[in-house]
């Protein structure tokens, strides 16, 4: 049972987990230091026309969203001084939906389908969800608006530098480079042999400590695997020394921290060979993508940001990393015990088939399961193992992230006991729904 | 001087709350400090984002934590 949990962690630490997290977690600190909330917001006032606030608001919702102590406040100011209940409502709505960490973990752990599907039709139900909402409390919406002035947070401009939208681009071109998969990134185009002895041995030993079921998409702990924790728990510890007070400045800690992630990334890009005389390293595609992108991103960052730009971003990283990892560590470990003690049957024969029933009780499981952020992901995959449908299994997936009981005392709050209601049924049937017509067109 | 930090309790909050607790006590700026955690008195000062920094009921800064020296520079503009 121990080591179907630390077999669930070495799949969910894999190189190609890795090559999408590492990225992700860079992505979403320059999302939350470097994007000034006031670029969306412009576009959310009073008098915004509705084709431009609703797809504002979901842009906004990814792109300003990543923590629900971004969402909230904003949520609340969109409503109270700005364009009312609808754009304030996708916004809520879109927000934790397609927050870029747990949309790029998806796609590498689940599924590319799924993950798609969880963004587009998180972006058409929140936009739906928004103007049902609207349309149902029009009346209040309307007096509401009236005593309201602009207020100062939709007036202000902001336009966001030239090299920072190079740098999130970048950013993001490390993200693909690490996780597509063309021949022109998985090919080889240089070999080395390590003079290393006894590798081979070292992976039979892992294997015997970790046996895994390739027919059950197991994969164990290779020798790459094992450096790439090894890495891990290296970055953690310099990481701690040298990024908790990067905010003000960099000690030698933050440099080497640094270095190991930009390590980490390269090792898992490579492919390895173990062998009894010598560990084949061989340098893809892949590899010369990152570090050649790895290059781009430290020389943008060095001449075109302000240092306190710089150290911002990686602070509310590092910050991610230590709200996030280690609950989706121990996550990852229940997810691989709990496969093993609940039977297949039972999942099965609840949510085995795309049945409404199914995907009701893939939202109810959402709704009353509260899972960390991107813990869901693992969960969901528990599940796909043991025999859940793709339908139920993304209706599950939408409507995880949107209600936890913290949220919806706070928008309750916000807007009011009813309307929140009427919030999270409206969820709840989106979710289901969305579950159904994805059952169905996967088949 | 009445300093009040605008934030529902996330990391960014606390560390604004820490280092403008050292920059007074540093700068030798005898201040009240209030945590505001309610979602309808924060949006009352029109901020886009938490956190918050009002200092004698101005918002100095919103949405982003500003390094110490930023402080320490808002706090004199806010002396003098």
């Amino acid at each position: 049972m121990l080591q179907a949990g630390f077999g669930s962690l070495a799949s969910y630490l894999a190189a190609h987990v890795l090559l999408c997290l590492v990225p992700a977690f860079f992505i979403a600190g320059a999302m939350t230091a470097l994007i000034p909330k006031e670029t969306i917001t412009h576009y959310l006032g009073k008098d915004a026309p509705k084709w431009l606030s609703y797809p504002m608001a979901a842009i906004g919702g990814f792109v300003l969203a990543v923590c629900s102590c971004t969402i909230l406040p904003l949520f609340a100011g969109i409503y109270k001084k700005g364009a009312g209940l609808g754009p304030a409502i996708t916004f809520l709505f879109v927000g934790p939906a397609i927050n870029i960490l747990a949309v790029t973990y998806t796609g590498v752990a689940i599924g590319m389908d799924i993950a798609t599907a969880r963004v587009v039709l998180s972006i058409v139900f929140g936009i739906g969800i928004g103007l049902v909402m609207a349309l149902l409390f029009a009346r209040d919406d309307q007096a509401h608006n009236e005593d309201t002035v602009n207020g100062r947070m939709f007036a202000g401009q902001a336009r966001v530098k030239p090299a920072i939208v190079a740098f999130m681009l970048l950013l993001l071109a490390l993200l693909i480079v690490g996780t597509l998969g063309i021949g022109l990134f998985t090919n080889a185009y240089a070999a080395v042999a390590l003079p290393v002895p006894g590798t081979d041995q070292l992976q039979a030993t892992l294997d015997s400590l970790i046996p895994y079921d390739a027919t059950l998409g197991q994969e164990g702990v290779s020798v790459q695997g094992l450096l790439l924790i090894v890495m891990l728990a290296l970055i953690a510890v310099t990481a701690w020394l040298g990024l908790n007070h990067i905010d003000e400045g960099f000690n030698v800690w933050s440099w080497i921290a640094l270095a190991f992630a930009a390590l980490t990334l390269l090792i898992a890009a490579v492919r390895m060979a173990s062998g009894p005389d010598s560990l084949m390293v061989y340098f893809t595609g892949r590899f010369w993508g990152e570090l050649l992108v790895i290059f781009a991103i430290v020389w943008v960052a060095w001449k075109k940001l302000e240092p306190h730009e710089v150290q911002e971003w990686l602070w509310e990283t590092w910050r991610f990393v230590k709200q996030i990892f280690p609950l989706l560590i121990v996550g990852v470990f229940a997810a691989g015990v709990a496969r093993v003690i609940i039977p297949p049957t039972l999942v099965e024969t609840i949510a085995g088939q795309n049945t409404l029933l199914a995907n009701v009780v893939g939202v109810v499981f959402g709704v009353f399961m509260y899972f960390p952020t991107l813990v869901e992901v693992p969960i969901a995959n528990m599940f796909l193992d043991l025999g859940m449908h793709r339908g139920p299994l993304l209706a599950y997936l939408m409507a995880d992230p949107e209600l936890s009981i913290q949220s919806i005392l706070v928008t309750a709050k916000v807007i009011g006991k009813t309307k929140t209601w009427v919030y999270v049924g409206l969820v709840a049937l989106c979710s289901t729904l969305a579950g159904l017509i994805f059952g169905w067109f996967v088949g | 001087m009445d300093i009040k930090i605008l934030g529902m309790g996330c990391p960014k909050c606390k560390r604004l709350e820490q280092i403008t607790r050292e920059v007074t006590t540093e700068m030798g700026i005898d201040a009240t400090f209030t945590k505001v955690t309610d979602i309808d008195d924060i949006m009352a000062y029109e901020i886009a984002a938490t956190p918050g920094l009002v200092v004698d009921g101005q918002v100095l800064s919103s949405g982003r934590l500003p390094s110490k020296a930023e402080i320490e520079s808002l706090l004199s503009g806010a002396l003098g």
